[in-house]
């Protein structure tokens, strides 16, 4: 089943003095329980694509659906609401909340939609534990390393049972073991209950786990494996 | 959990967070004490005014305010004061006779207005009789027999009735009262001279004493130096019912001191049989009936009825007579309510600025918020909840401290040491007690929450114009 589709998506930054074609013309597909890595050199356009798919950011032409729908339709106000029910982020920092602890993290949008306590708690719990940090719910962010509050957002990313999981280079500012551990958990998850991950990295071990490697270059899609 | 966060978010910068709110706590706690003060001060003046000077309402004939002639007397006194009696909420009734004549003493004269009270009446409706100043005598009541006169202590020393005498008793009292030695030494070649009246007192002070010296020790000096010549007597001197001039002399049964120096200037009394026989009234008349109510909230309702009963008669209030004070009374809770808000207008800016500063500080975080799904409304309520938690944690302390110190201060008020004349001159004593009523919290309260919410609105609005993917690139 397709959760997300791609047809000729452009994005033309064009407020500054020279005009940017920052995605240029990209049409893909990811069915659900992909494990995809978007690769490319620095300014390749890997963030801006995933902003769009995520709703962060709107193409300026071409079109994406969401399961089935039309992201380039909704209002504004629509779209935060559609991000929050359907699509969760995972950036490369400033992924948490600082003054509320890993357990208030991973609850915080369930809160914003008003759960009831029980099935919170249980919910981050059970997040938690599935991310290797049951016993540090209440720590936190400063108190947590790098690779620790990568897991949290990946914890807090799944909170709501989204469709599908964007992640913008989240292992860049980890160290090779906290990389390693961040991408077994992704995979467990993705394996284990079928969530979709789309990543991008620069990181050639980050890759080698991938699934299906997408390249990018110049905003062109030049290469698109899935092994 | 909004909630929670903005409270934790606001100790992410403490030093700055505890800048503002400090901030907050000084100005709400200036304003609420000087309006305390103010308020104390107010209060006091209409308390004073209402038990020494005009009483809730007053009955006279209806020609006799604008004349001020003896001939507008209301006739069958005691049948109206019995029938006034009758009326519901009135408590007592003192009738006076008042004729405008002049205070002699050997040296000096003054014109004043002379009172013909009822001792025992009187008693019941002013607390002039309680204000006597210390060791100059006492009221009629205290037996003092006929040919007695209480006048007030202003009126005492413009009539050179108070002298200016340092003795030795006076040195030493001075001394007690924590007057420097130095100041002591400049003032005992006077021991032993007298000083007839205040100014030449003042200038033998100025002689010696350097200004900083006289403006901080000077009134307690010349508190201590005054002396009452307890043998002091004066002429009273009026026109009698038949336009001839008449009069007669008075001893002083004591002096009566209270915080109105005009009021003091003014007023004379003696008793009314006197008066009525030096000038000739016929019997069973007087020209004021003072009137006592037990709540003076029905001071309005009251008169009305008493209107009905006399429509011949001129009833009027207390705020009808004294309608500075009505005005003050009514007036200061809009008047505190501007100064507050003033307050908080000076003290919104830095809650803006510190907001400001939070919106641009937490670009990313707030960029990252909006991406996982916090929408524009939740990201607004945080702000304006920050704020809000900013002022109201300032404002609670503050209001907290001011309690405090009016609540300590009020115990035995507050003394504008020097300022005593100024003030007397105005009718206020300068010895205050600050007093605030638990409303004024309430609407402090509101008026801070409302100064944090929108102090917040202009930085939230910032925060809502972030684009999320922007933001999310800032470093
Ligand atoms: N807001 C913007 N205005 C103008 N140009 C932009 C803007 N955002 C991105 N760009 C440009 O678009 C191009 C793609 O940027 P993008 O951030 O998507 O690349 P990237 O592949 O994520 O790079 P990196 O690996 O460094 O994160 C770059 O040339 C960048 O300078
Ligand atoms: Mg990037």
């Amino acid at each position: 089943m397709k959760v997300l589709e791609l047809k000729d998506v452009h994005k033309i930054y064009d407020k500054t003095e020279v005009e940017v074609h920052a995605v240029n013309g990209v049409s893909i597909d990811f069915i659900e329980g992909e494990f995809a890595a978007i690769v490319g050199p620095s300014g390749s356009g890997k963030t801006t694509l995933l902003n769009m798919i995520g709703g962060l950011d709107k193409p300026s032409t071409g079109v994406i659906f969401v399961d089935g729908k039309n992201l380039t339709k909704f209002k504004s106000s629509e779209i935060i609401d559609f991000r929050m029910r359907n699509i969760g982020f995972v950036f490369q920092s400033y992924n948490l909340i600082p003054v509320l602890t890993a357990k208030e993290n991973v609850e915080f949008i369930m809160n914003l939609q008003k759960w009831p306590k029980k099935d919170r708690d249980r919910r981050t719990m059970e997040l938690l534990e599935a991310v290797g940090l049951g016993d540090r719910g209440n720590s936190r962010p400063a108190q947590l390393s790098g690779g620790q509050q990568q897991r949290v957002a990946v914890a807090r990313a799944l909170a709501t049972k989204p469709k599908f999981i964007l992640a913008d280079e989240p292992t860049a500012n980890l160290d090779s073991a906290s990389t390693y551990n961040l991408l077994d958990i992704m995979e467990k998850l993705n394996k284990e209950e079928n969530i979709t991950f789309i990543f991008s990295t620069h990181d050639a071990r980050v890759v080698k786990k991938a699934r299906r490697v997408i390249t990018l270059e110049d905003g062109k899609v030049v290469s698109d494996i899935t092994h | 959990m909004i909630t929670k966060t903005a409270w934790k978010n606001i100790w992410r910068n403490k030093v700055r967070s505890m800048v503002v709110i400090a901030s907050v706590t000084i100005g709400i706690f200036a304003g609420v004490f000087a309006v305390g003060v103010m308020d104390g001060a107010i209060k006091q003046r209409i308390d004073s005014a209402l038990k020494n000077e005009v009483s809730h309402i007053q009955v006279t004939h209806p020609d006799f305010r604008s004349n001020n002639d003896l001939k507008f007397y209301i006739e069958n006194s005691d049948q109206v004061t019995a029938a006034l009696m009758e009326v519901e909420g009135v408590e007592a009734i003192a009738d006076r006779k008042i004729v405008i004549g002049m205070a002699n003493t050997a040296s000096k004269s003054s014109g004043v207005r002379i009172n013909g009270v009822n001792p025992i009446d009187e008693e019941k409706v002013f607390s002039l009789y309680n204000e006597v100043y210390p060791e100059s005598g006492g009221y009629f009541s205290d037996n003092v027999g006929s040919g007695y006169a209480f006048i007030g202590v202003n009126l005492a020393k413009s009539l050179n009735i108070i002298r200016y005498i340092i003795t030795g008793e006076v040195l030493n009292s001075l001394a007690e009262n924590g007057i420097p030695d130095e100041v002591i030494q400049k003032l005992s070649p006077f021991e032993g001279k007298r000083y007839k009246n205040e100014k030449s007192f003042k200038k033998e002070m100025r002689s010696v004493l350097d200004p900083k010296e006289e403006a901080k020790y000077g009134y307690v000096i010349k508190d201590e130096a005054q002396n009452f010549s307890k043998r002091a007597r004066l002429t009273l001197t009026f026109l009698d019912s038949n336009n001839n001039q008449t009069g007669g002399r008075f001893r002083i049964a004591g002096l009566y001191d209270i915080p109105n120096s005009m009021y003091e200037n003014m007023e004379v009394f003696i008793t009314g049989d006197e008066l009525e026989k030096l000038v000739g009234f016929p019997p069973d008349v007087s020209h004021l009936l003072a009137i006592r109510i037990s709540d003076v909230d029905d001071a309005g309702l009251v008169a009305k009825k008493i209107k009905e009963i006399y429509p011949g008669l001129e009833v009027m209030t207390w705020k009808e007579l004294q309608p500075d004070l009505a005005m003050m009374s009514e007036m200061t809770a809009s008047m505190y309510g501007v100064f507050m808000v003033l307050i908080l207008a000076a003290l919104a800016f830095g809650i803006v600025n510190t907001m400001l500063m939070v919106v641009l500080e937490r670009t990313k975080e707030l960029g990252m918020l909006t991406a996982i799904g916090m929408n524009k409304k939740k990201v607004f309520r945080m702000i304006m909840t920050e704020s809000v938690f900013l002022s109201l944690t300032g404002g609670v302390v503050g209001m907290i401290v001011s309690k405090v110190i009016i609540m300590l201060t009020a115990r035995n008020g507050i003394s504008l040491a020097g300022m005593e004349e100024g003030f007397e001159e105005m009718g206020f004593s300068a010895h205050i007690y600050p007093e605030i009523g638990p409303e004024f919290f309430g609407i402090v309260t509101v008026l801070i929450i409302i100064t944090g919410i929108l102090s917040s609105v202009y930085p939230a609005l910032k925060a809502l114009k972030l684009d999320p993917a922007e933001a999310l690139r800032t470093e």
